[in-house]
């Protein structure tokens, strides 16, 4: 037994190696619901630190490296190469002062601008603090595409902080220790940024691919998306801010995998493959100075000052088309209750359209066929109830329809009995024909107007 | 007899280094590894920990020392990775035992040699890497052929310049 051990020692060795690792792998992974493997977004207690020996040990050696390459840079460009100096420093003098000029007054905009989006409880994320960082190294594996940076958590750094050059996005802050931070590039297969297509409009999840290449997956086939087009963040990710540059398109394929689908390769703004110096975006939370504050409240009284007026002049102008509603006939019965008003009755939208009644009948009147004629009335004289009455439309309960009910001119004595709450005629309804009574109402149903 | 005379043979062939270039080398070999890649970007076409794993398994001829010595430099490279620690251990576990294993028996200073067996070892690294990846952790892991060789080509390349910088620095009786 013990030479068997003795003579395969190696591959028992191996073996054991090998089963160690591979149940390490085993508690990293998880399986999703499709049966794929996935990571976990953070790492374990256990991988992190194994991370951070890592780090620890690998890190001293490259700050030393970069501050040394850092220090010749500067040895060379400072103290030896300085052709032409002087003229570059009084041209950027002039470029200093323009831009002064250009900086004051765009500065205006800007404290408005937050002013009003301060007000509006705008919700939009601004770059509002940031931190600079060296990128000191990488992981050093084409699968793996992440890089160091010299800052950490004692710089005020934290996971999902974005990382972006004035180029543009370079990535998010995946791991956080002490003094430095692992940072996942866009051209990383496991990245994810939500963009958008500044022309087309068109959004898109921005991922890398094997080669390190950026792009854009999950977009249906579009013929209007062109080469060169500006990629631009989406701000729906909660990680990179809306708007800021992401690249270009360099070119459009086919994914391979779906045929409605396409894969739009962008070529990044940043220069992702030699970063040097980054800005980590800590904070995308709107922080108003004092000044500002008192300007904000400020604008808010204003802005309820005036939110007052406007309400002070509608209830004028109500108050004034009411005047107006209560002079103009028919359109309010002041003895109605609110919702009884015949301005508000939709029962019968489409009114039909009765002649004007002849202060002079004769036998062309419509009422003239075979019923007796009207009374002669003069003008501004209400017509006896007694005789309206007695037309043979409104008296025959038979043809006592709504319509056929609801007389052409009211009488005072059916506006009587709509006062008091009783129909003014057996066949009509209870408060319904005399709510409709009342509506075609002219100068003579109201007696009291009358001269 | 004949089993001792290979022994022998064998002992005296062992290569023997101070105790700082074991521990120095690698660790070197891992800065420049994450290094390096800043300023060449792209074209880092290289896996200097699966080189300096390999120098010292064929070097030291103990299939032992050569998967600890691969274990150790592929944690230490997934350590640094975001991917699953492991991954690169495995491979270079496997890659570390074979060129011990192989150093046994062929000679070891020949050029030749050498530049096959690192390319061999460097496309053998990477296959695992893709089968743990994707066929025992069922990651999406996409990879392209041409990474892979180019590095293997790297490899072979930068093998043939540091194996016999190392050699100097080896302990001579």
């Amino acid at each position: 037994m013990e030479s068997i051990f003795v003579r395969y020692r190696n591959v028992f060795v191996l073996l054991a190696v090998l089963l160690a690792q591979i149940i390490g792998l085993a508690m990293q992974v998880r399986r999703t619901g499709e049966g794929r493997g996935s990571l976990d977004a953070g790492d374990g207690s256990g991988v992190r630190l194994i991370r951070l020996w890592a780090q620890a040990l690998v890190s001293p050696p490259e700050r030393l490296i970069h501050s040394t390459s850092l220090g010749s840079e500067h040895l060379w460009q400072n103290y030896i190469d300085l052709r032409n100096v002087r003229q570059q420093n009084a041209d950027l003098q002039k470029t200093i002062d323009r831009l002064r000029l250009e900086q004051a007054s765009l500065l205006e905009d800007a404290k408005q601008g937050q002013r009003l989006q301060g007000l509006l409880n705008f919700q939009e994320k601004y770059i509002y603090q940031t931190v600079a960082a060296q990128a000191i190294g990488s992981s050093g594996s084409e699968q793996s595409r992440v890089f160091y940076i010299d800052k950490g958590s004692s710089s005020g750094i934290a996971r999902d902080n974005a990382v972006i050059t004035a180029e543009g996005i370079v990535g998010k802050v995946r791991e956080v220790f002490p003094t430095s931070a692992q940072v996942l590039a866009i051209n990383d297969q496991t990245s994810g940024a939500g963009v958008i297509l500044a022309t087309t409009r068109t959004r898109g999840i921005l991922r890398g691919n094997a080669n390190g290449q950026t792009e854009i997956v999950d977009i249906l086939a579009d013929n209007r998306i062109q080469k060169g087009e500006v990629v631009l963040t989406a701000g729906g990710d909660q990680i990179f801010p809306r708007g800021l540059p992401v690249g270009v398109v360099d070119r459009v394929v086919n994914d391979p995998e779906r045929d409605s689908f396409i894969d739009v390769m962008v070529t990044p703004a940043a220069h992702l493959e030699r970063l040097d110096e980054v800005l980590v975006i800590t904070s995308t939370q709107p922080r108003f100075s004092d000044q500002q504050q008192k300007d904000i409240a400020t604008s808010q009284e204003q802005k309820g000052a005036e939110a007052a007026a406007n309400l002070k002049q509608e209830l004028e102008q109500k108050k004034a088309s009411d005047i107006m509603a209560e002079r103009l006939p028919g359109l309010i019965d002041p003895n109605l209750p609110p919702d009884q008003q015949p301005l508000h009755d939709t029962s019968n939208p489409t009114q039909v359209a009765h002649p004007p009644k002849a202060l002079h009948p004769d036998r062309f009147s419509p009422q003239a066929d075979g019923g007796p004629a009207a009374p002669s009335v003069q003008d501004g004289q209400a017509a006896p109830a007694a005789e309206q009455n007695a037309s043979p439309n409104q008296t025959r309960p038979d043809q006592a329809t709504p319509v056929q009910a609801k007389p052409d001119q009211p009488k005072p004595g059916q506006a009587k009995a709509a006062q008091a709450g009783k129909p003014a005629h057996p066949a009509t309804g209870p408060s319904k024909p005399a709510k409709q009574a009342s509506k075609p109402q002219t100068p003579q149903s109201k007696p009291e107007r009358n001269p | 007899m004949p089993l001792l005379g290979a022994d022998l043979r064998r002992d005296l062939e062992i290569r023997r280094y101070p105790v700082l270039v074991y521990a120095l080398v690698p660790l070197a070999a891992l800065v420049l590894q994450a290094w390096l890649p800043r300023v060449l970007g792209r074209f880092a076409f290289f896996d200097l920990p699966l080189v300096i794993t390999v120098y010292f398994a064929l070097g030291r001829r103990s299939p032992i020392q050569g998967t600890l010595m691969g274990a150790c430099m592929g944690l230490f490279e997934d350590a640094l990775s975001h991917h699953a620690i492991g991954v690169n251990g495995v491979a270079k576990t496997v890659a570390g035992f074979l060129a011990a294993s192989v150093g046994v028996r062929v000679d070891v200073e020949n050029t030749t040699i050498r530049l096959v067996l690192n390319f061999l070892l460097s496309l053998a690294s990477s296959g695992l890497v893709v089968f743990v990846s994707r066929y025992m952790l069922g990651l999406d892991l996409e990879w392209s052929w041409y990474t892979v060789l180019f590095t293997a080509v790297g490899n072979s390349l930068i093998a043939l310049v540091v194996f016999p910088m190392l050699d100097r620095l080896q302990i001579h009786d």
